[in-house]
């Protein structure tokens, strides 16, 4: 396996411009949504809002004001985290959904039969699906053009380096480093699944934040669906343990009725 | 952080942050302080030899964090040719090498149509009376198109009519008027239509709610837009008075997937007296909700 590669997004240097947007659709060939004809969405700069299907990068705007001009304008661009243990991974069915040698998380279009079992796992609301392909689609990490040594298209288009691609091993304490100038500076910032002892062994896409992991829309504790399988098991066992204990009463009735019954009659 | 930041952006032609440079340095190359460093001589750099003829070049270069704006390898101590060709009159001290003899000047004879100094007038539509020269208002030498005709009527001085403050400016999605990028769906799908941004004070002023549509007048014509209210934008308090501010982008037209308003419509035809750029940044108007 090649080296752990992703994203370093530094969400204080983001100004909000959307290159990475445009940078990932025009790499990917994803659609606009209703061929671009839509409405002001009336939420800051936002006008697609979420992640999904054709939506593979997404720059979130928070206006954190107290009153005219008093006040901060947070950006950030969000994106697939390609976490080391993966909810949609370990959900999808077809096997459509695999690890690559650049431990990013891909989903094969032509393996994905659209089940929506990984829409439904991912606790970061990132994949959803592509109308036009109808199976399930989020960011590659831009497979393509790691292949053949090319840094992913949103990270190249990135004007101020908000994101920055590169080896996890590189990227973790380029983060950290960043962090303690912030703090430095007096600026409340920490990193987000920068740790690979955290939630969902880390994230091969993390983030530097300057408020609350949930001002972001990030969970602060992300979870697997496989999380309540040890918990499910156990209810399983016991079930089956009570059910088991009916039947043989069940039985055992049945039988005293037919020994009694025919004691009686006769 | 002290620096050029050479490597956020790019600045045509040489990705150089500040021309003529070299003047942030004093006749002997060194910077005037040390909070003004930008460029300087390094009279120890050694010098590789000249790469085309092969002889050796003494030391020293202009270094510094911007991208020095003069022959790299002339010393501060180098006498020009009086009478040399192109830049052979140059000597080491004159740091604005596209005049011809090398000087920055304060005035000239032809040319600027005002100056030489910085001074404030008041756009030429504003609420307010200049507070620096009550008698003028704003810049006599201002470049008036169309004066006094129906298309470039023009507020006068606190009309009441039209008592706030607007700029218009440009967004990062699209470019321009927006003929080329209105027609393109990953850019129409990210600032799908035309809006006013206005602050929370004004919109509760006016009964105005997020996405309501507003229309907006000025003495030359009338746009419709949808409301963006936000604190990002508000009150300016000048000479005493309480002055909404509202701002709009002016990328819109009438044809592509993204339509809406012209915004250069309101604009008025006034342009800055020297280069003729319209005064987009600040006139006045009205805003209702339509």
């Amino acid at each position: 396996m090649a080296e752990a590669m992703g994203f370093f997004t530094d969400t204080t240097v983001c100004i909000g411009c959307k290159a990475c947007e445009v940078a990932c659709k025009e790499w990917n060939q994803l659609p606009a949504e209703n061929g671009g004809i839509r409405e002001l969405s009336g939420d800051s700069y936002d006008n697609t809002r979420r992640l999904d299907g054709i939506h593979w990068r997404h720059v979130r705007f928070i206006e954190q004001f107290k009153g005219p001009y008093d006040g901060r304008w947070l950006m950030m661009s969000d994106v697939c985290k390609h976490c080391v243990q993966a909810g949609c991974l370990e959900v999808c069915p077809t096997g459509a959904i695999i690890r690559t040698e650049f431990d990013t998380v891909v989903i094969q279009s032509d393996v994905c039969n659209g089940c929506r079992a990984c829409i439904a796992a991912c606790p970061f609301g990132v994949i959803d699906i592509n109308p036009v392909s109808g199976t399930a689609q989020k960011c590659t990490l831009c497979y393509d053009r790691l292949k053949v040594g090319l840094e992913p298209a949103c990270s190249k288009a990135c004007p101020t380096d908000s994101i920055q691609f590169g080896t996890i091993a590189e990227l973790r304490p380029r983060a950290q480093k960043r962090v303690d100038q912030l703090k430095a500076q007096g600026v409340e910032a920490h990193l987000y699944g920068a740790d690979p002892t955290g939630p969902l062994g880390g994230l091969n896409s993390f983030y530097l934040l300057v408020d609350k992991d949930e001002v972001y829309g990030l969970p602060h504790k992300p979870q697997l669906p496989s999380r309540n399988l040890t918990k499910s098991a156990g209810f399983s066992v016991l079930s089956a343990g009570v059910l088991g204990v009916l039947a043989l009463v069940g039985l055992r009735k049945r039988r005293m009725d037919q020994v009694g019954g025919s004691g009686g009659s006769n | 952080m002290p620096g050029a930041h050479l490597k956020w952006g790019w600045a045509w032609p040489a990705n150089r942050r500040n021309i003529y440079n070299r003047a942030s340095a004093d006749l002997n190359g060194n910077p005037w302080s040390e909070r003004k460093r930008w460029v300087w001589w390094d009279p120890h750099f050694v010098n590789p030899p000249d790469p085309k003829t092969g002889k050796p070049i003494p030391p020293g270069k202009w270094v510094g964090y911007d991208v020095p704006d003069f022959t790299l390898t002339m010393p501060p101590s180098h006498k020009g040719k009086p009478d040399g060709i192109i830049m052979e009159p140059l000597s080491g001290t004159d740091a604005y090498i596209m005049r011809p003899e090398g000087k920055g000047w304060i005035y000239v004879p032809a040319g600027l149509v005002d100056g030489p100094f910085p001074t404030h007038y008041e756009p030429h539509e504003s609420p307010v009376q200049n507070l620096l020269y009550p008698k003028q208002q704003s810049s006599p030498v201002h470049k008036v198109w169309s004066q006094g005709k129906p298309w470039n009527q023009l507020a006068a001085v606190g009309d009441p009519k039209f008592p706030y403050v607007i700029t218009t400016y440009r967004l990062t999605e699209h470019y321009l008027a927006g003929a080329m990028s209105r027609w393109l769906p990953w850019l129409s799908e990210l600032q799908p239509e035309l809006f006013i941004e206005l602050g929370k004070g004004l919109a509760k002023e006016k009964g105005i709610n997020n996405l309501d549509y507003v229309i907006i007048t000025t003495p030359r014509s009338h746009v419709r837009a949808k409301a963006l209210v936000t604190d990002r934008i508000g009150v300016l308090k000048v000479a005493g008075k309480t002055i909404h501010h509202v701002g709009m982008p002016w990328h819109w037209g009438w044809m592509g997937l993204s339509t809406g308003d012209v915004v250069n419509d309101l604009t008025a035809w006034v342009g800055d007296p020297n280069v003729s750029i319209h005064e987009g940044k600040a006139f006045v108007c009205n805003v209702e909700k339509a």
